[in-house]
């Protein structure tokens, strides 16, 4: 239950941020009596009773967890992460590399560790599904794609 | 006999040809979607929606309701092949469907799970026809507070219902809410937490954050499981029929457990899962041999699989009437009309009653659709399950990224649905229900707006929001909602019944 604390710890931080960025809200004296901070306030104050409602909640609950393994855990932790860098420097280059450069590249990569050892079936699928996808978005849908590199 | 003329008028729109195509297609891809683990109903309608930019927004909406009741016919595909349901409310079908599927008898458990979810599914439609012409008059009467206070039921109802803890729904809903807030206020023109940035003005967009939770989130949790290992597929085997005893016994079962779908679908927040869950339930309790549940009884097939196609059906009834959607799935919905310059609620029948009935009239067409689909096709979806993981998995991270980026051709907002990849992938595994905050996310800005309505019509009185007898039961209610999940263990502590089921 360890992990309620800190979610209702995250929601209390978020609710005082959240607030103190309403206070900074210029108002200004027309329109709606209200204003656009009044709702907000309100959000505010929603959170941070959902946050005690969540530590009560943890007050309550039997401390009999288990809790996982932690060395399987910590390697899932590296995959997410790496997957999300991987994902984040994919989306970082997609309009410089151009959408089929970027996404065979990603592509690659991702196959090669999620489906290893399956060299031909992941180099046809990735080219296949680039080339089909920028085919059918682009000439078809009418769906932009960035050109990138192969722009010329 | 106004309402009569607009539905028969409403066949006209459905039967025209192009909108046939795009029912079949929406059919086509949410069986697909459905089937794919890892891909649920709520990301399926947001991968898919740019693909109809430029496409006139009846066929689009029909297009996408497809995909919305397709994918619970697909879902129960996987539960009985491969013991992972592809959606919640397919949990369910998995426990008898894949025993009676190891038993030899997977055709038969994906043929009454495609008849019942047919015979559910044709219900629903007459029931939603029925039951939308009355609550569209209703809710016509409705002005901001009592539109604020149907909202706040809404959201109590669903943060209290979709998750183990009403507190963490709560938290989901009001980030949610939070996110809905960010960009320039509509009423003063002030920018709120756009922290400068300019691409923040217009508020962060809907499908960012529905294809980085539903999509990207789901694909990372996916991942994670996938390189602990994988399940095995049960080859189909078998006839794909029921045999006349097989049949008769899931009759009842199918009847009930639309009942059961269509009302719990209305209702917010309760939708299709918990549907399931209370048909499966009920035919334990009916059943003479309520021990055999779990070893591939085809009551524990019919019964969840009509319900869940029914609940589908249900839950488009505050979607069209109120404009208010009651699930994840939905929302994402109401996030499509809203992109297509669409308001849902009482108003559109009135307005658009082409657009209203020509979608509502489909789903009687669709539903002819999914069955043959479901049914003699079945063996080509199948394959779909061979495609191996990996690559599948990596192939929708890719057409999320297609996806954001058609709409407006900007990186950040890629790295955005990144973020909330991450947000979502963290939730899962923290037990933070995703429905509730997506749903706030679509309803945030009407609330907010019917909120500062009412409060300027009543000069700042706050009293307005206890005026009239409607705010008041809907008030009641939400407080009911909110004290359910508190209460209810308490109670059952006391009777200490039997049922371990419908946690």
């Amino acid at each position: 239950m360890m992990i309620d604390r800190i979610i209702g710890a995250a929601a209390l931080l978020l609710a005082a941020v959240y607030l103190y960025a309403t206070a900074q809200i210029p108002t200004l004296e027309i329109g709606d009596p209200l204003g656009p901070k009044a709702f907000p306030i309100l959000l505010g104050i929603v959170l941070i009773a959902a946050a005690i409602l969540l530590f009560s909640e943890t007050l309550k609950a039997d401390p009999v967890t288990v809790e996982k393994p932690p060395a399987e855990s910590r390697r899932h932790l590296w995959l997410i992460g790496g997957v999300t860098a991987w994902t984040a420097l994919y989306f970082g280059l997609f309009d410089r590399a151009g959408y089929l450069v970027a996404t065979v590249v990603y592509l690659l990569a991702m196959t090669a560790v999620f489906n290893p050892g399956k060299w031909v079936a992941n180099v046809l699928t990735t080219v296949l599904w680039a080339v089909g996808s920028y085919v059918l978005f682009v000439k078809i849908l009418g769906v932009s794609l960035p050109a990138g590199l192969l722009s010329f | 006999m106004d309402t009569l003329g607009h539905i028969l008028n409403g066949f006209n729109v459905a039967l025209m040809p192009i909108n046939l195509w795009y029912t079949f297609l929406g059919c086509f891809m949410g069986t697909i979607i459905g089937i794919l683990p890892g891909i649920g109903p709520a990301a399926g309608i947001g991968l898919l929606i740019p693909i109809t930019f430029g496409m006139d927004p009846t066929s689009a909406l029909i297009m996408m309701a497809g995909i919305y009741y397709g994918a619970m016919y697909g879902g129960s595909t996987t539960s009985i092949l491969i013991n992972t349901p592809g959606e919640a409310s397919s949990v369910m079908t998995a426990l008898d469907g894949y025993q009676m599927a190891k038993n030899g008898r997977a055709g038969a458990a994906l043929a009454v799970s495609a008849i019942g979810s047919f015979l559910a599914g044709t219900f629903g439609v007459v029931a939603l026809t029925l039951l939308a012409v009355p609550l569209a008059a209703i809710a016509l009467k409705f002005g901001p507070a009592e539109y604020f206070c149907l909202m706040l039921f809404a959201l109590a109802a669903v943060s209290s219902l979709t998750g183990k803890s009403a507190a963490k729904g709560v938290v989901s809903t009001v980030l949610g809410l939070m996110v809905a807030t960010i960009g320039i206020d509509l009423q003063s023109g002030q920018p709120r937490y756009t922290m400068g940035v300019p691409e923040l003005q217009d508020g962060v967009g809907f499908l960012v954050v529905v294809v980085g939770m539903f999509a990207i989130g789901e694909v990372f949790s996916n991942l994670e499981e996938h390189i602990k290992g994988k399940a095995e597929i049960i080859r189909l085997s078998g006839k794909l029929w029921l045999t006349r005893e097989e049949w008769r016994r899931s009759v009842m079962p199918i009847i009930r457990g639309g009942l059961i779908g269509f009302f719990k679908g209305v209702l917010p927040g309760a939708g299709a899962t918990i549907a399931t869950m209370l048909s499966y339930t009920v035919e334990k309790h009916v059943s003479k041999t309520p021990e055999k549940f779990g070893t591939g009884m085809i009551e524990g097939v019919a019964g969840p699989e009509a319900a869940n196609n029914a609940a589908t059906c249900g839950a488009m009834v505050p979607l069209l009437t109120l404009g208010i959607p009651g699930s994840g799935a939905t929302a994402v919905l109401m996030g499509a009309f809203i992109m297509y310059g669409i308001q849902p609620g009482p108003l559109l029948f009135e307005k658009r009653p082409d657009l209203v009935w020509g979608l509502v009239d489909s789903m009687y067409i669709g539903n002819i659709m999914l069955l043959i689909l479901n049914l003699p096709l079945i063996g080509l979806f199948v394959r779909i399950l061979y495609i191996p993981t990996g690559i599948l998995l990596s192939l929708i991270l890719a057409i999320s990224a297609i996806g954001v980026y058609s709409i407006n051709g900007n990186t950040l907002e890629l790295q955005m649905a990144l973020m909330f990849g991450v947000v979502g992938y963290l939730f899962r595994k923290i037990d933070i229900p995703l429905a509730p905050m997506v749903l706030a996310l679509v309803l945030g800005g009407i609330m907010e707006q019917s909120f500062r309505q009412a409060m300027t019509i009543s000069g700042a009185d706050p009293r307005v929001f206890v005026g009239s007898v409607i705010c008041v039961t809907l008030l009641i209610l939400t407080v009911v909602m909110v004290l359910l999940p508190v209460v209810l263990p308490r109670l059952r502590a006391l009777k200490a019944g039997p049922e371990d089921l419908d946690s």
